[in-house]
Order: structure tokens, then sequence, then C-alpha cells
């Protein structure tokens, strides 16, 4: 018979084990309370028979007689067997034919097989026997059997066939069928994920609701899934804004060139011609610079550079960079470099880089008249770098998209730029472990990035 | 003239003079269209150029003939670019290397300044930015004892920071000073962007906008007075120069 697919599963094959380690051990308790339940009853007949023999003892010699016809002390007390012997052994009363052999004649408990005539269980097993000698030189006998052992052992064994068994079957029957749910929950997966491989990228795992761990398990590969799917797209939509945008300026230069070989009259005009297209091709390879860079710097490969820098010194050299800029544009740059000394760990040039990046957005897009403000502040451990101006701002429905390759608001493409300088920021931000957030500053965008997730941001001395 | 003397290495004298004999420029590069065009380059700018083909040749030729400056590719056959630039180091060869790369990972290029080359360019980049390059291998400005700076009537007091056009006092900001420290230790060459941005910031990246520009434009406006001659000029396309203006201008 085949064996079913649910009892091959990891949860049946750990509930047979649970099983049989549950019976096992549950043998070995039983076991132990026999054993001193046992211990303690033999001790407890062991006294009764010692007591009793005293106290038969004690009486005068009818009364020991009585004691052992009627099997009863004068106490009352009831006794299995008793006998009387002579001081050379030989039986006078009692219903225990001979002395029990090699049994020492001292008052205490011994086992010992009593087969005596009168004896109404010829086959009684072991009994304990008390012989003692009177103080007239006769020998006194006095014996009980075990047998309440039997019944003891009786009850273990019974309580053994009506407890464990059904248990372990039960545990059994559960494995079995957790392992089967179990099966099947796989199964779905497989098959999920099947359709998936195929090309089926909308496939989602069911998420029953319950938050057992299978719906937890489901939750990640989903969310996982939905990662994918965000990738993909991005990684398509990136391929045509790539040819999209090196289209146009790729464009521009063939008109240029065209126009120059029909239309140029002298070489002063060819040569200002030419220029013009070289002009587009820097921006065409500016753009896959750009690119190049930003992929670069995303494959994390750039953490040999990190050092112990100082962010107070980049913000005031980017200050100081871009301030005739600001100038010309008619705008003021406020430079802050920060109330303390903050280091952090990072790649100064790509930091200052995205820094730049920022700054100079914040130029492009500011009208003259207007500020760009360049800050760092915030406590020590975690200081934000922001960077505001008097600018339009960005609307906060094109926050997150701004920060996707080559997505350009529909105002800015007037304005010169790869597109891709808000990528190249995010993509320095996560290669240091900071946070970049575009919020606004009513009017104008605000731009802060987050220094402090960074580990090692050790304070350094003023002045050291 | 400017009061800088040329670096001893480099006796051969102003590359762009055209005087004998002529500066040689070993290329080792693989790729035959790039070798082509570089080599097309330098011998129109005058220069002799001696061009192979993979690690190995490249390196016993520049072992067995005297080069003014070396441009090697760091991908070669045969032998790897660092390789052979660092056994030219053991050799104790201390010609200018510049170093040719389609990797820009910085770590690259560190590693590359490590093995002992002078200056590294990533590719693809303009012909204007290697000539400009290599012309500032060649005329290196020496590590002078000198504390005043001179280029035809402008004068750079490195003790005093006080800088003079013929007699008029010229107030520069910090940063005007040290980008006209940069220019005036290179009279007459080609300053790309790049190698402004790189040398005078100490930044090893482009910005979108004519930042450079702006800064040379400042500057421009404090030393080219107005009815004086230019001495700071635009190369279109690659960057931008201090000359000291023909003599009939103005005194020195």
């Amino acid at each position: 018979m085949p064996v079913p697919d649910y009892l091959r599963t990891p949860t049946f094959r750990l509930t047979a084990l649970f099983s049989v380690l549950f019976a096992c051990s549950t043998l070995i308790l039983f076991l132990f309370i026999y054993w001193q339940t046992a211990i303690v009853e033999t001790q407890r007949i062991d006294s009764a028979l010692v007591r009793d023999t005293g106290v038969v003892a004690k009486g005068s010699r009818a009364d020991v007689l009585r004691a052992v016809e009627n099997r009863v002390t004068p106490d009352f007390l009831p006794i299995t067997y008793a006998a009387l012997f002579d001081a050379d052994g030989r039986h006078i009363a009692g219903n225990i034919a001979t002395l029990p052999a090699g049994v020492p004649i001292d008052g205490q408990a011994h086992p010992a097989l009593i087969n005596g005539e009168m004896n109404d269980r010829p086959t009684t097993p072991v009994d304990h026997v008390v012989i003692r000698r009177l103080a007239n030189g006769e020998i006194l006998a006095v014996a009980r059997s075990i047998d309440s052992l039997d019944n003891l052992e009786r009850v273990v064994t019974r309580a053994l066939e009506a407890g464990v068994f059904p248990a372990v079957l039960l545990s059994l029957a559960a494995g079995a069928i957790v392992g089967r749910r179990v099966q099947r929950q796989v199964q779905i997966v497989h098959q999920t994920a099947e359709r998936i491989m195929l090309g089926d990228f909308q496939e989602r795992l069911p998420v029953r609701g319950t938050g057992d761990d299978f719906d937890r398990l489901a939750d990640s590969v989903n969310r996982m899934l939905d990662e994918i799917v965000r990738l993909l797209d991005e990684v398509k939509s990136t391929g045509e804004n790539i040819a999209h945008d090196l289209r146009t300026p790729l464009t521009r230069v063939r008109t240029r060139l065209e126009r120059a070989r029909t239309s140029a009259a002298t070489i002063e005009e060819l040569r200002d011609m030419i220029d013009r297209a070289i002009d587009g091709l820097d921006q065409t390879l500016r753009i896959i610079t750009a690119l190049l860079r930003i992929s670069e710097i995303e494959s994390g490969l750039r953490h040999a550079g990190f050092t112990t820098i100082s962010l107070n010194t980049v913000v005031r050299e980017i200050g100081d960079l871009y301030e005739p800029l600001a100038e010309e544009r008619e705008l003021r740059l406020v430079v802050l470099p920060g109330p303390t000394d903050y280091t952090t760990l990072g790649d100064r040039d790509l930091l200052s880089e995205a820094l730049a990046n920022l700054v100079d957005n914040a130029i492009k897009f500011t009208p003259p008249g207007g500020y760009v403000r360049l800050q760092l502040e915030g406590p020590d451990r975690a200081p934000v770098i922001r960077v505001v101006d008097s600018g339009p701002g960005i609307p906060p429905d094109e926050r997150e998209l701004v920060l996707k390759r080559f997505y350009r608001s529909d105002r800015s493409r007037h304005v010169d730029g790869s597109g891709l300088g808000l990528s190249l920021v995010a993509a320095i931000a996560k290669l240091h472990g900071f946070a970049l957030a575009i919020g606004d500053n009513q009017p104008g965008c605000r731009v802060e990035l987050h220094c402090g997730n960074n580990t090692p941001s050790r304070r350094s001395g003023r002045g050291a | 003239m400017s009061g800088l003397s040329t670096d001893k290495m480099d006796g051969n004298g102003w590359a762009d003079a055209g005087s004998a004999p002529r500066t040689r420029i070993l290329l080792i590069e693989d790729d035959q269209e790039t070798a082509a065009e570089i080599v097309g380059e330098f011998t129109d700018c005058g220069y002799d150029v001696t061009h192979r083909a993979n690690g190995i040749d490249g390196l016993s030729t520049a072992r067995d003939n005297e080069f003014n400056v070396i441009i090697l590719d760091r991908m070669l056959p045969g032998m790897d670019g660092l390789s052979v630039l660092e056994t030219l180091r053991r050799d104790n060869r201390r010609t200018p290397v510049l170093v040719l790369s389609a990797l820009g990972d910085v770590d690259e290029r560190v590693r590359g300044l490590k093995a002992g080359g002078d200056d590294y360019l990533t590719k693809p980049f303009a012909a204007i930015e290697l000539t400009a390059r290599v012309e500032a291998l060649l005329r290196r400005p020496a590590t002078t004892r000198e504390t005043v700076l001179r280029v035809g009537p402008l004068e750079l007091d490195l003790i005093s920071r006080a800088v003079r056009r013929a007699t008029r006092k010229v107030e520069l900001l910090p940063r005007e000073f040290k980008l006209l420290e940069y220019m005036m230790r290179r009279p007459g060459q080609v300053l790309t962007r790049a190698m402004l941005l790189e040398d005078v910031w100490n930044y090893r990246f482009l910005a979108e906008t004519n930042l450079v520009d702006v800064h040379i434009g400042k500057l421009r406006k404090k030393i080219d007075g107005p009815g004086e001659t230019s001495m700071i000029h635009s190369i279109r396309g690659s960057g931008f120069m201090l000359m000291a203006p023909p003599p009939q201008g103005e005194k020195g």
C-alpha cells in the first residue's frame, strides 16, 4: 500500500517522533510510580507483620493459641497466616505446615514461600513472614501474602492501556491531519510559484488572514514579488526613458550637422555649428556617464572609499563652491554649517557630489530674488543636512517620482540637465545608509538628508 | 615667459613650441580605433607618438627608450596596465604616466594612482581633455622655492597673499586666490573644467551647470580690468587658459 503524501510531511514525522517519545516517557513514569509504590507497600506490610507478631507474642500461651487458631491478634488485627511450633520446629497449631526454610528466627520480616497444608491458596507466590521465639521457647510464625502488589501491577498496566495508547494514537492522527494541511498549502505555493515563473507576475500567494506562520511567509513573499515587479517596471521605463532622453539631443545634433553641411557658407559658420553639435553630444555623454555612475554607486562596491569625514567641512566647501553661481542667478545662498562638529563615516567625494546636486537643483529651480539655504543641524548623533529654497517646490504627488531615474516634472522640461541628479543623490544616500526626504518649505522645496542611521558618528573635539 | 622653470625631467622644453627635439609620447592601448584617434590627435599637436598594442611590448619599449609621458590603458592583453606601471616604477622610471580606463570607479582610480600613475582619465573622454592633461603632465610645475608667481603683468605673492596686475592691486576671495594660483602655475596651458574641479576643489565630479565658468568669470572680472588686455581666455568646448598679454600691451 502506498504511503499517503501527508504521512511523509515533516509535520507528521515530527508528530510520530513525539508520540513515541511521549509513550516512552509515560512508560518510564508509570514504572517509576509502580516501583516506588511497591517499596512503600512492602514496607507497610512488613512493619504491620512485625507489629502483629509483637502483639501476639506478648499474650499468654492461651492467647497465642487463640490468635493462631483464629488468625486474629488480641487487638483484633486480622492475620493471613499464623502458626505455632515447638522449640524444635514441630507444628503445634495454625495454618502454616512447616517452618519456612532459611528464614532466621529474629522477629524481622523476610520474604518466603508459605506452602502450608491448610493453605487455602496453594500457589501463593511470595509471602512475607516474621518468625520469633516466644518466652517459653516455642516458635511463632506470622505471615501475610503480598498479593496487593499484584493488584497494583494490574492497575498500572490497565492505566497504561487506557491512557497512553489512545493518547499516542490521537497525536498521530493530529499529526497526520496537520501534515496534510501543511502539505496542501505547500502545494498551493508550488502551483503559484509555477504560474509566476511562467510569466504571470500579477499572481500572489493566498493569505487566509489567520496571521499564522504560513500567512506571514506568504505576506513576505508577496511583498518581495511586489518589489520585483516594481523593479521590472522601473527597468522597463528606464530603458524607454534612456532611449527617449538620448534621442532628443542626438536628433538635435543630427539636425545641426545636416544644416551645417547644407547651409554653412564660411568655415567660421561651419565651426560654430559643429561646436553646437558637440555640445549636444556632450549632453548625451553626460547622461550616459551619470547613468553609469548611478549603477556603480548602487552596486554598493564603493564602501572602500569610506573614511571619517567632517560633515561641516563638506557643507562649507559645497557652499563655497556654489556661492558665485547663486550670486550670478541673483539668489541668496545661506550656508549654515552646523552648531557643533559632526563627523560621519562616508565617502567625501560622493557626499559632496550629492550635496552639489541638491544645491545645483535648488539654484536651477529658484527664480531670481529668492534664496537657497544649505544647513547642517540636529542632535549630535543624528545630523540633518537640509537644502531649502524659495522656488516652486515639488507637489506632494511628485515627491516619490522625482527620485526615479529620468523623472522630470513637466515644469522643468525646459531646464537643462540629465534628469538624473536626484536619483544619483538617492543612490548616494542609500549607500551611506542615510535617509533622503523631500518636503515642503511653504513655499519652496525642502530636501533633507538624515545622516543619523550611519553607524560610527563619533564626535571629534573642536579644533582637534 | 613665466617665472617658472620647467620640470628637469621634461627638459626637452615646451611641447607646443615645436622646437626640436620633439616631445615623445608612448601610447600603450589595445583598441585600434581609440589608439588611432589618440595618435592622430597628438601627432597633429606636434608630438612624436609611439604606439604599442599590448602590455609586454609596451613595457619593453618603455624600458628601452626615453619618453616624456606615457599614456597607458588599464586593460591590456598580455600584461595588465597596472602591472606595466608597477614594473616601470620598480625600475625607477619616473616618466609621468596617465592611466586610461573604462572603469569609472573611484577605487579603480585610487588603485591606478597608487600603482604610480600621475593622472587618471575615464573613457570615453573628449580629445581635448586628454591633450590638456598630457600637457599638464609634461609641464608639471616644479616645486619652486619662489614665493612670488609671475605671469606677464600679473603677480601673486604666496606669503602675503597679495595679488597685483602691474600696479593695480587685486582683491581676491580665498577661493579665487586658490584658483588663480593654480592657473598661474600653469600659464599657457589648457585647463579643462574637470581638471580645475579636481585640482582646485578636489572634487571628482562634473557639475551639471556652468559652475566652473562662473568661478572663472568672477576671477576674470577682477584680473582683467576695464581697458586691460584679457589674460584669462576661454577655449571653446574645452576649458580655460591664463596667458600673458602680447608684449606691446602693458609692461609687466
